[in-house]
């Protein structure tokens, strides 16, 4: 999954869209959208960091599994196997992007103990105080559909496909953007070597956001020449 | 896709489709933003939901949000009301009878019957929120109100999001273009709009659209980096209620460096309309022998002569050349010699003030001069241009100066009507997309229109429109809907009004702080359990709203209500209600306008379909481009209702009316947002802004436990400067505070906000609050006198001032 986080508003319908397919208790978040403010008033930044399990091709949490509970499938995806989880935690502390959930404590849920909605149709769904983490909806995969998180988002920052194929969705995205935008995919925490599938696109070369106008976002094209001389210079 | 699987171990399980059926629907709670969703139903219960994502138009899929996604938590929520109940304590303590419906209409019923015959039946007072989100069901409440003979205050200009400033400016109180048209824009200033929270399905037109394909260059004005502020290129930290300064500037840097465009306002505006010097009024054709009152002189330089503006189009000659400068003097019917001045050198006059020049506001506003003018001329000069208006803006006693000068802003240089230029407020969906008229009135019978405000006052204000009939007796019995007027900031003087009632009726699906000081309390369906129909000004696509599942627990849909109670009030009258939802749809498709013509409700059983409009809707579009006089038509009001507070049929710069006159606001003008409070509350450290949270759609959605979740804890935002000062740290609790009272919650110290302002996301329920109510360090209620020159519900009518407060912060010990 590739995510262009020039796209991204960090709005959390991500987030959401995969409780609702996935029906994960109370504190549970397959997808989580971080919010990082940085810089000093008035020179603040704003950014969304969308973050999901990435699916490594060379995964730790497989890796550490002593009841070889983790599989990779051959489409890539990595799944953690519920009937034979014992909730040791070994991934836990074994994924470098603390993408595996495990609560020991009791599971605590949202609605009345009577609304059919959870007591029915959610909680049959998991077992307890298994290790959980996003599937990249591999169900809805089977089925030929896109993640729930994917068709959610409203700003289509999220690109689902086989990486390996030319051909599919994200990498014609990636493809594309490298000729339109001159960007290239990255990994978060490249240096943990996991190998993940998931991946990214950082902000376009001509977006240089400031504050009133004293850096170098916006101007007229005196200062923009100006701009460039110094550029030039450096 | 309902999510019946086990979570995937080695094998996923195969998809039981047992008896699953999907429904397309439209959300419409009062965010107006109208997405269409799939649900999955399965025994009777919504198992799942996704984006519909089936609009013609592929641009708008997916349209929907994190809040639509949690519905569910909501319909099954734990605050929902299952049952009528009957207070059993005094108000407010929350102690409450269940009854059954029949208990509970003929309580109601018997009341009405009583108070409608000692005070009059315009002394029950009908208050239901945002009725453009669903035209069938608020509209028979609103059809029952005409039938009986009641009051009715529409929620709009309670709310503030009535824009005084585009009724007074072009005739209607908001204009909006759909917000595809913002892929156009090259330059986009987002005036205190954060559209990365408050439109979420929409903002991917500037961030994607506009961006990628455009390089649009985004400009926010606000005193904190919103969520928005992530993506635009540049910000603007303004000191919070001197936007009006900042417009005003603006015009004087394009009038300075020639960035005006005159045929524009030649031809659509009043700037070239003559101002007499004795009157302060207009010349008008009868002045002068030439006409009627209706009409009006402009000089053309070309014939040395007067000239009638046409008042059947906008058009006008080829060699038309209109005067925009210089004193004349002309010779009246009567022989009188009167001086005139163009309304352009009257303005002109203002904005090129020393007070207006970017160096002097720069230290009103704390933007440096600079920056103003850069961000004026790329205004000007980077088209398409556009600008959104927040409610930052609107929510002051002089937004609607700010908004006047934004609209003159666009006016000069042109920037109106084309693909990606536009001033646009999504201020609600007040708007509605077709002539509800037909199932709202009755053969024509209106309830009797009275903005809330009088009734919150509990009298009429000396300068009231005398077209506004106040009961006589005052106000007996108040039924709201869907609204939740305890839980804005003007909640004190509410309640002292709703303690002065003999009966307070609330209807809704949650049990909130309204509903808790209710004497009677009617379950609801949420807008997932019953047939409506939706438009929106986010797009021109009108949508069915279905009966996904029944309505949940004992709950009962509007019509159901009001039928059964003028059946209790009035057999005879209840006739007038035997209609199904399908009828009304129907009846309003047949009768709703030209904007709806040809439109059926099997091809709306289909799925989204677009109204007959622009494509794409520019706002404004049959004046700019079809030559229609100015003001666009508010619905349902009929053709020529809003004539008389736009006489001219041009965008007004300069308001002739007496009152205008008097308060210095002829034409727009800069006054600090906090000139008009008490020395003491002025001096007051801190300005707070409230804007809407991600979170919520106002205060719906506040209990949402899904939502509650990820948004804990109400926060109040502040500078570390202003934090440190006071010894507050990150996480701790707070006590907000003014001389009006106080509430607790925690500080989110943040560089990301400007010092001296704080902000807390409004619409939070004093429940999860530390202490105190959210409301209590509001402003008194006031109204604007020259906003009670005319009177049209929800178009011209009192506007709001939630955001000119002020108050300090301490620890809570
Ligand atoms: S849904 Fe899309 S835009 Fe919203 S936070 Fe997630 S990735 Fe970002
Ligand atoms: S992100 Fe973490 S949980 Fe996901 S595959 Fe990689 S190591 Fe495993
Ligand atoms: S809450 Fe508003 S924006 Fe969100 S899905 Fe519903 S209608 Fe759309």
């Amino acid at each position: 999954m590739l995510i262009d986080l020039t796209r991204c508003i960090g709005c959390d319908a991500c987030t959401l869209a995969c409780k609702q397919e996935n029906g994960t208790p109370y504190d549970t978040f397959f997808a989580r959208v971080l919010n990082v403010e940085a810089g000093t008033y008035p020179d603040v930044k704003r950014v969304y960091i969308p973050v999901l399990c990435n699916h490594c091709d060379d995964a730790p949490c497989l890796k550490s599994c002593p009841n070889k509970a983790i599989v990779r499938r051959p489409d890539g995806i990595v799944l953690v196997d519920q009937d034979r989880c014992r909730g040791t935690g070994a991934c836990v502390s074994a994924c470098p992007y603390g993408n595996i959930i495990l609560h020991r404590e009791e599971e605590g849920w949202y609605l009345d103990e009577n609304e059919a909605y959870e007591k029915d149709f959610v909680k049959l769904r998991m077992k307890e105080n298994v290790a959980r983490k996003c599937t990249y909806c591999a169900h809805r995969v089977d089925q030929g559909l896109q993640p729930a998180c994917v068709v959610a988002c409203p700003t289509t920052a999220r690109i689902f496909g086989d990486l390996e194929d030319p051909e599919s969705d994200v990498s014609t995205y990636i493809e594309e953007q490298k000729e339109q935008t001159g960007r290239s995919p990255f990994h978060l925490l490249p240096e943990a070597e996991t190998k993940p599938a998931g991946c990214y696109l950082g902000t376009m070369a001509e977006q240089r956001p400031s504050t009133l106008g004293q850096s170098d976002g916006i101007g007229d094209a005196k200062q923009e020449e100006a701009q460039r001389t110094q550029r030039g210079q450096k | 896709m309902a999510t019946r699987h086990k979570v995937p171990g080695r094998a996923p399980t195969v998809a039981p489709n047992e008896k699953a059926r999907v429904v397309r629907t439209t959300d419409s709670p009062n965010c107006t933003g109208a997405c269409g969703w799939l649900a999955t139903v399965v025994d009777d219960v919504i198992v799942d939901l996704k984006p519909a994502a089936d609009y013609p138009c592929q641009e708008y899929n997916p349209r929907g949000c994190l809040r639509g996604m949690s519905m569910t938590h909501i319909i099954y929520g734990p605050d929902r009301v299952h049952k009528p109940l009957i207070r059993a304590g005094e108000r407010g303590e929350n102690k409450w009878r269940e009854v059954g419906w029949d208990e509970v209409l003929d309580y109601i019923a018997d009341h009405m019957k009583r108070i409608s015959k000692d005070h009059g039946p315009e002394s029950m007072l009908l208050f239901n929120q945002v009725v453009g989100t669903g035209y069938v069901q608020k509209g028979a409440q609103v059809r029952a109100a005409a039938l009986l003979g009641m009051s009715f205050a529409t929620a709009y200009d309670f709310n503030g999001d009535i824009s005084m400033g585009f009724t007074q400016t072009v005739g209607i109180d908001c204009v909006e273009c759909e917000t595809r048209s913002w892929a156009h824009c090259k330059t986009a200033i987002l005036w205190s709009s954060n559209i990365f929270q408050t439109r979420i399905p929409d903002a991917k037109f500037l961030t994607t659209h506009a961006k990628q394909r455009n390089n649009c260059q985004i400009i926010s004005i606000d005193p904190r980096a919103s969520q928005t502020a992530k993506g635009a290129d540049l910000w603007l930290p303004v000191n919070p209620g001197t936007d009006g300064a900042l417009a005003l500037s603006m015009c004087q840097v394009v009038l300075k460096e020639g960035h005006v465009d005159w045929a524009f306002l030649q031809k659509f505006s009043d700037v070239c309309t003559l101002i007499r010097q004795d009157t302060g009024e207009r010349l008008r054709a009868s002045d002068v022998g030439e006409g009627t009152e209706a009409e009006f002189m402009v000089w053309d330089e070309g014939k040395d002569a007067l000239y009638k503006l046409p008042m059947d189009s906008l058009k006008l000659p080829e060699d038309a050349k209109f005067a925009f400068r210089g004193q004349r003097t002309v010779q009246l019917s009567d022989g009188a010699k009167v001086s005139v001045t163009p309304v352009f050198e009257l303005l002109e006059n203002e904005i090129l003030r020393d007070e207006y020049a970017p160096e002097h506001v720069a230290k009103t506003c704390d933007i440096p001069a600079d920056t103003i003018r850069q961000v004026a001329i790329r205004y000007a000069t980077e088209r398409p241009s556009s600008i959104i208006i927040g409610m930052g803006v609107n929510h002051r006693l002089h937004g609607d100066l700010t908004i006047r000068a934004i609209l003159l802003l666009a006016s000069l240089v042109g920037a109106h009507g084309k693909p990606g230029e536009s001033v646009s407020i999504y201020s609600g969906q007040h708007h509605f997309r077709l002539d509800v008229s037909p199932w709202w009135f009755p053969d024509g019978k209106r309830p009797n229109g009275v903005p809330m405000h009088y009734f919150v006052l509990g009298q009429p204000t000396g300068t009231m429109n005398p077209k506004i009939k106040f009961p006589k007796d005052g106000f007996k019995a108040l039924f709201v809907s869907h609204a939740n007027p305890l839980v804005t900031e003007f909640s004190a003087p509410m309640k002292d009004a709703i303690d002065r009632l003999d009966l307070f009726v609330v209807t809704d699906f949650s049990m909130t702080p309204t509903c808790e000081y209710a004497d009677v309390v009617l379950p609801a369906p949420t807008f997932w359990e019953k047939l409506d129909l939706v438009g929106t000004s986010c797009h021109p696509y009108l949508q069915i709203q279905q009966e996904v599942v029944k309505p949940q627990y004992e709950s009962r849909t509007e019509m159901w209500v009001q039928k059964e109670l003028l059946k209790r009030i009035d057999p005879e009258l209840a006739k007038q209600m035997d209609y199904t939802e399908e009828d009304a749809i129907e009846i309003m498709l047949k009768g709703g306008g030209k904007e709806v013509e040809g439109i059926t409700l099997e091809m709306l059983q289909k799925g989204p379909v677009r109204l007959n409009v622009h494509d794409p809707e520019c706002g404004l579009d049959e004046q700019l481009h079809e030559d229609k006089l100015f003001p666009p038509r508010a619905y349902p009001f009929p053709e020529g209702a809003q004539r008389e507070f736009l006489k001219t049929g041009r965008m007004e710069f300069y308001k002739e009316e007496e009152i205008y006159q008097k308060m210095g606001e002829t034409v727009p003008t800069y006054h600090w947002a906090f000139e008009h409070l008490p020395v003491s509350a002025q001096e007051m450290p801190l300005a707070i802004v409230t804007p809407h949270s991600k979170w919520r759609v106002h205060s719906t959605h506040c209990n949402n436990p899904f939502l509650r979740n990820l948004n804990r804890k109400p926060v109040v935002e502040i500078n570390p400067k202003d934090a440190a000062m006071r010894g507050i740290k990150d996480g701790e609790a707070v006590e907000v505070f003014n001389e009006f009272g106080s509430y607790e919650l925690w500080a989110l110290v943040t560089e990301a906000i400007k010092p001296g302002v704080v902000c807390v996301d409004h619409g939070w329920w004093d429940r999860y609050l530390g202490a105190g109510k959210y409301h209590s360090v509001h402003t008194y209620q006031k109204v604007k006198p020259t906003h009670e020159v005319y009177y049209l519900p929800a178009v011209y009518a009192p506007g709001q001032h939630w955001k000119d407060t002020r108050v300090d912060i301490r620890r809570v010990k």
